[in-house]
């Protein structure tokens, strides 16, 4: 689907905004608008017992604006504007509980947003610099022509870029920064760490939004780089394999251990990014020798569109749960979920989908990317690598598989040990949040039932966006693609068995619990980003407070040497001389003239002397005039020497002649 | 050629209406007579500010009516003291005269409670006359009397806590001011020398005669280099700074309009007319004394951030942060391009609303409840949401947020870096305004650091019991606070929105460099 609504705002921000609607966007802004319906709906219920309305709210719509601009916008910098926007006002989500946690994590997610955002504008620019441009239409060529330059560098577009040895250095470089930006948001590694604490602390509905929404915002930037400008860049596209390959693996282990609801579910979006990464770095290795990418570029849109709707449902479940509870530790919410059988199917629904179980929506999606995996490896004659790539894929989706049931047994399966009556007898939502959530749990499996009629087509409308040529079809259920499928099923049943049930829980008096087995030491935001950022702050002020004192320094030196002021002795008595006989004569004139008035007008009270006024008055004159003099006689030395330097320089400037 | 008369007025009006209320300061006592006073200084205030934007709306509206200049006198040969208004001095002029009443009218709120009003406002009063003069100044000569001049009239306003502390930090601006001046003098001294005008007049391209500089560039260039730090004292140019944060001792109208817009927006003015208008680009660019000063502006922006972020005294706080802010005026000046002057100016305009809205919100916390550190700030949000609304909004764009107006000048430095790095990629030190991309872009960071800071505790606070129970009365100020807080507020975000007149008219000034 082409274009089929552009709207150029010349003259707003600068630069000027530019939107258009093609069917890529459509797709987005249709998944926006559901996600903020049905979260608005469920928020309605969730956000009773909160204050500040208003400001949740406001802020809710602002975000909602905001990302239907990025998702809309044309060039890349209305994306950067909106996606700023968007950053701030998803902000407040985070720390909105205003709890000591929820606002360590909203100061970590401020700070990935703020610097990815700076190092994404350092990346801009760059581009602006190459290009003067930044509508994405018209990178495409222009990228390609530098990169098909890079070896004659003598013609016209390679030979002037400042710092840079060549024009092709310059885009890698300014790709380079604008994926670490885009990747912030994306939660890529190594810049997953606000995800993990952000999303359990925001209030439910906008943790949907975040890990639904807001990182598909970042992937959509990294779409543009990568689809745009490194469309055929074999290197590029082994970059964003690797990241995709670590984000996923990374992504799904920590979930793994992870014994909180939200949390592992915020594992899960990492890990799932990871997915939507290394599709999209595979259709740039795909293109980049030759063959079509059809199958990576439809996998990796239909997994970001796929993991929107899955997160939206888990998230809305933990919801459920937080609002009942209060609580997400697996250990407090066991068995929650028992005799909820709409709650059940909700979540079972996103647990199938995001596991990539046959009939389910992301089974396909996985299915896709996988093949084009497959199809990569066959084409560079199946090395080892490549082989090793396809079982890191399958392990992964094994572990989704893997976490995704320990949460759908220990919710729904297991017994809490004390407060079981109690929760059974909880209600669970009210009727408008069950209605909202089942519609959006119905969609997963009515997209997985029928791929050809809904998945395929809403990839015909998208994959336009991301230049992916027209594949063949793709028939989804036969032997070789159930395969891979299967092996990750069967991988997650055996680490869940295995693993989760064996080493990440303990006996204790009745039954079972779970424990955190990931050492709490290791956490890449307090080992190493925030030590850093700490260090370099401490250093950075002794340094800065070191030269401060230079000028001032210089003065005191003078002070003390050359300029040294002796202490005068006081004269208390004569100071005030001209205070005393100014004030004698005042006094004595007022007197006389009290006396020519006419003897019936009688003065009202006795005349106050005027000396010791005029003597308060001349102690100030004094003392402030006292310290103007200092001032100018000191300010006017410099300027004496001011001007002894300009006679130096012209009798020098004489003698040289 | 008829002279205009009437440019001479905004800068002496004033001035005159200033030494008239020192005159008659004793007799203003009790509340109706302050209030009189309050009135007559906004009036003048007022109808100066209207009579400069006539003078800019004539200057716009009709190109026909020639030049607009005025000698005032002859000092001795062609050394003449004039005035002539431009399209640079006309940004200027119309922002000072835009900034001043609404910060007159907080300043009447602001100083309600403290002595010797009239002195105050005599001297507020004379320093828009004076600031005036600096916007007019049509040479050199004329821009370094009125620069001396504003030393002078802002010292007593600096002095006017009469503290021990205040003695301390007036003295110092003085040492600093005083000395800068110097060097400043010599530049003066040597244009008239090696001017190919016979005196210092402004004109695009500066005046140099490139005859007569042959053979002595190096000479020149080091008086450019002491001149540029002379003239940087006034804008806290890195090692000269110290005046700065010690100043905000001062009452914050002070703080806010004369050590965040006026004063050293002066000094920033001053070097862009120097630097564009008297050296002239061609004559800089490319040698040694553009990369030190461009240096030393990357310098102080980067330590003014830093240091900000340590500070925890709000004013002084922000008053490093004017420091970094004012450095990039000058890195926008020291690109020496047609596209780094129309970047700077866009700084100066940009950067005048957005610190003067932070030092008012400021001030108005100072005003209210009388907290003056950022650890005493926790949940005030929510008991003056609107001046804290203005002072995010004034963060935001001091970070270089889009929508807001930091983000449009940051863009255009960064763009005019760019281009700058571009030409000189032969250079040895062409890789300077990269750096200096980059040294923005931390400092954008470091901003996010310490004024989100202030915002987030504000809004969101660490300990509960912070905001007690009946403490949670609005206690936002009255209107003569808030009216330029909401006008500032609303000018940075219609900047951010619309840049577009502003920019052409910034890039046309610009393009005079040819």
């Amino acid at each position: 689907m082409s274009v089929v609504w552009d709207l150029a705002l010349p003259q707003v921000c600068g630069l000027g905004l530019h939107l258009c609607l093609d069917g890529f966007r459509l797709v987005y802004i249709c998944i926006a608008i559901l996600m903020w319906t049905v979260s608005g709906v469920f928020s309605k219920e969730y956000m009773a017992h909160y204050k500040n309305h208003g400001r949740y709210y406001g802020f809710f719509w602002a975000t909602f604006a905001a990302t239907v601009g990025v998702f809309l916008s044309a060039d890349l910098y209305t994306t950067f504007i909106f996606f700023e926007i968007m950053s701030f006002t998803s902000y407040v989500w985070v720390a909105f509980d205003e709890r000591r946690e929820s606002l360590r994590a909203a100061q970590t997610y401020l700070a990935v947003a703020v610097i990815g955002g700076m190092v994404m504008l350092l990346g801009l620019f760059l581009l602006y610099d190459l290009f003067g441009t930044l509508e994405i239409d018209r990178l495409g060529g222009m990228a390609k022509e530098v990169l098909n330059n890079r070896e004659g560098a003598a013609d016209g577009i390679s030979k002037r870029c400042g710092i840079f040895p060549s024009s092709a250095a310059q885009l890698y470089t300014a790709a380079g920064l604008l994926l670490f930006g885009f990747g912030a948001k994306a939660g890529m590694f190594p810049l997953h760490i606000w995800l993990p604490k952000a999303h359990p602390e925001a209030p439910a509905p906008t943790s949907a939004l975040l890990s639904g929404i807001l990182t598909k915002a970042g992937v959509f930037g990294i779409i543009v780089v990568s689809m745009v400008l490194f469309e055929a860049e074999e290197a590029w596209g082994t970059l964003i394999v690797a990241l995709g390959l670590i984000t996923m693996f990374l992504g799904a282990f920590l979930a793994v251990f992870s014994i909180n609801l939200k949390r592992t579910l915020a594992c899960s979006s990492i890990s799932q990014i990871g997915f939507i990464l290394t599709g999209i770095g595979m259709s740039c290795l795909l293109k980049s020798a030759g063959e079509s990418n059809a199958l990576a570029v439809r996998g990796a849109f239909l997994h970001m569109v796929n993991h929107s709707l899955f997160k939206l449902v888990l998230f809305l479940c933990a919801g459920v749960v937080f609002m009942n509870l209060h609580q997400l530790e697996l250990n407090d919410i066991r068995g929650f979920g028992r005799k909820k059988p709409v709650l059940a199917f909700c979540f079972l629904m996103g647990a199938l989908g995001i596991g990539g179980i046959p009939l389910w929506n992301g089974y396909i999606s996985k299915t896709l990317i996988h093949e084009s995996i497959v199809e990569y490896m066959e084409l560079m004659g199946s090395p080892s690598v490549w082989k090793n790539v396809e079982w890191v894929f399958l392990f992964s989706g094994g572990m989704t598989v893997a976490y995704m049931l320990k949460l759908f047994v220990a919710l729904f399966v297991e017994k809490h040990p004390q407060r079981q009556a109690e929760f059974d007898s909880m209600k669970g939502m009210n009727r408008f949040s069950a209605i909202a959530l089942s519609a959006a749990a119905v969609i997963l499996p009515v997209l997985g039932f029928a791929p050809h009629l809904t998945m395929d087509r809403i990839a015909d409308l998208g994959q336009e966006f991301f230049l992916g040529a027209h594949g063949h079809q793709v028939s989804y259920f036969s032997f070789q693609n159930l395969k891979g499928g299967l092996i990750s099923i069967g991988i997650g049943v055996v680490l869940y068995v295995v693993v989760v049930r064996g080493y990440f829980m303990e006996k204790e008096a009745e039954g079972k619990r779970y424990v955190n087995r990931w050492p709490s030491w290791l956490d890449l935001e307090n080992l190493i980003y925030r030590p850093i950022i700490n260090a370099f702050l401490a250093i950075s002020a002794v340094v800065c407070r070191c030269v401060d004192q230079g000028i001032d320094g210089i003065v005191l030196l003078a002070r003390v040497t050359t300029h040294s002021q002796k202490p005068k002795p006081r004269q208390q008595h004569d100071m005030n001389q001209l205070a005393y006989s100014l004030g004698y004569m005042i006094d004595r004139m007022g007197d006389f003239a009290d006396r020519l008035r006419l003897p019936g007008k009688k003065r009202a009270g006795e005349r106050k002397s005027v000396i010791p006024k005029l003597v308060r008055r001349e102690q100030e004159i004094k003392v402030t005039g006292k310290l103007v003099e200092e001032s100018f006689s000191f300010g006017l030395l410099l300027f004496c020497i001011g001007l002894c330097l300009t006679l130096g320089y012209l009798l020098a400037m004489f003698w040289a002649l | 050629m008829m002279s205009k008369v009437y440019l001479a007025l905004p800068v002496f009006l004033p001035i005159l209406g200033g030494l008239f209320l020192l005159a008659i300061r004793s007799e203003i006592v009790g509340e109706k007579r302050e209030r009189y006073m309050n009135i007559g200084v906004e009036a003048l205030v007022l109808l100066n500010s209207l009579i400069v934007f006539w003078i800019l709306f004539k200057m716009y509206s009709f190109p026909e009516a020639g030049e607009f200049r005025l000698v005032l006198f002859k000092l001795f040969g062609n050394l003449t003291v004039m005035f002539k208004l431009d399209r640079m001095g006309s940004v200027f002029a119309g922002l000072v005269a835009f900034l001043w009443p609404l910060a007159t009218l907080f300043a009447f709120e602001y100083m309600k409670e403290e002595h010797r009003k009239p002195a105050f406002f005599a001297y507020y009063m004379m320093t828009y006359g004076v600031t005036m003069g600096i916007a007019f100044a049509g040479s050199l000569i004329t821009l370094y009397l009125f620069y001396e001049t504003l030393t002078l009239v802002t010292f007593p306003l600096v002095l006017h806590p009469l503290t021990r502390e205040a003695a301390r930090a007036s003295r110092q601006y003085l040492y600093y001011s005083i000395g800068g001046a110097a060097f400043a003098f010599l530049g003066l001294v040597f244009v008239l020398g090696f001017s190919a005008t016979g005196n210092t007049e402004f004109l695009p391209g500066g005046v140099l005669n490139p005859v007569m500089a042959q053979g002595k560039e190096n000479i020149l260039l080091s008086i450019y280099v002491m001149a540029f730090f002379g003239f940087g004292v006034k804008t806290a140019l890195f090692p000269c700074h110290g005046w700065l944060p010690k100043a905000t001792v001062a009452p914050t109208p002070v703080t806010a309009l004369l050590h965040a817009v006026a004063v050293v927006k002066s000094g920033a003015f001053a070097i862009l007319r120097f630097t564009y208008f008297s050296f002239g680009i061609e004559f800089l660019k490319g040698t040694w004394a553009q990369w030190v000063v461009m240096a030393a502006a990357m310098i102080t922006i980067a330590y003014g951030s830093t240091m900000a972020v340590r500070e925890v005294h709000w004013k002084r706080r922000l008053a490093y942060s004017t420091i970094s802010n004012l450095s990039y005026i000058l890195f926008g000046a020291t690109l020496m391009s047609p596209v780094g002057l129309a970047a700077a100016l866009s700084h100066l305009v940009a950067h005048a609303f957005m610190k003067i809205c932070a030092f008012f919100c400021a001030g108005a916390v100072m005003h209210q409840t009388g907290k003056t550190y950022i650890y005493e700030l926790e949940g005030l949000g929510k008991r003056m949401p609107v001046t804290f609304g203005c002072l995010t909004i004034s963060g935001l764009s001091l970070m270089g947020i889009p929508l807001f107006a930091g983000f449009i000048s940051k863009w255009n430095l960064c763009q005019a870096a760019f281009v700058c790095g571009g030409q000189a990629s032969g250079s040895n030190f062409g890789w300077l305004p990269y750096v200096g991309v980059c040294v923005i872009l931390y400092s954008a960071l470091m901003t996010g650091i310490y004024m989100l800071t202030v915002s987030v505790r504000a809004y969101f606070p660490r300990n509960e019991g912070a905001v007690r129970k009946g403490q949670e009365k609005n206690c936002d100020p009255n209107w003569k606070m808030l009216l330029p807080l909401s006008v500032f507020a609303a000018a940075i975000l219609f900047i951010g929105l619309h840049s577009e007149p502003l920019m052409q008219l910034l890039t046309a000034i610009g393009g005079e460099m040819g």
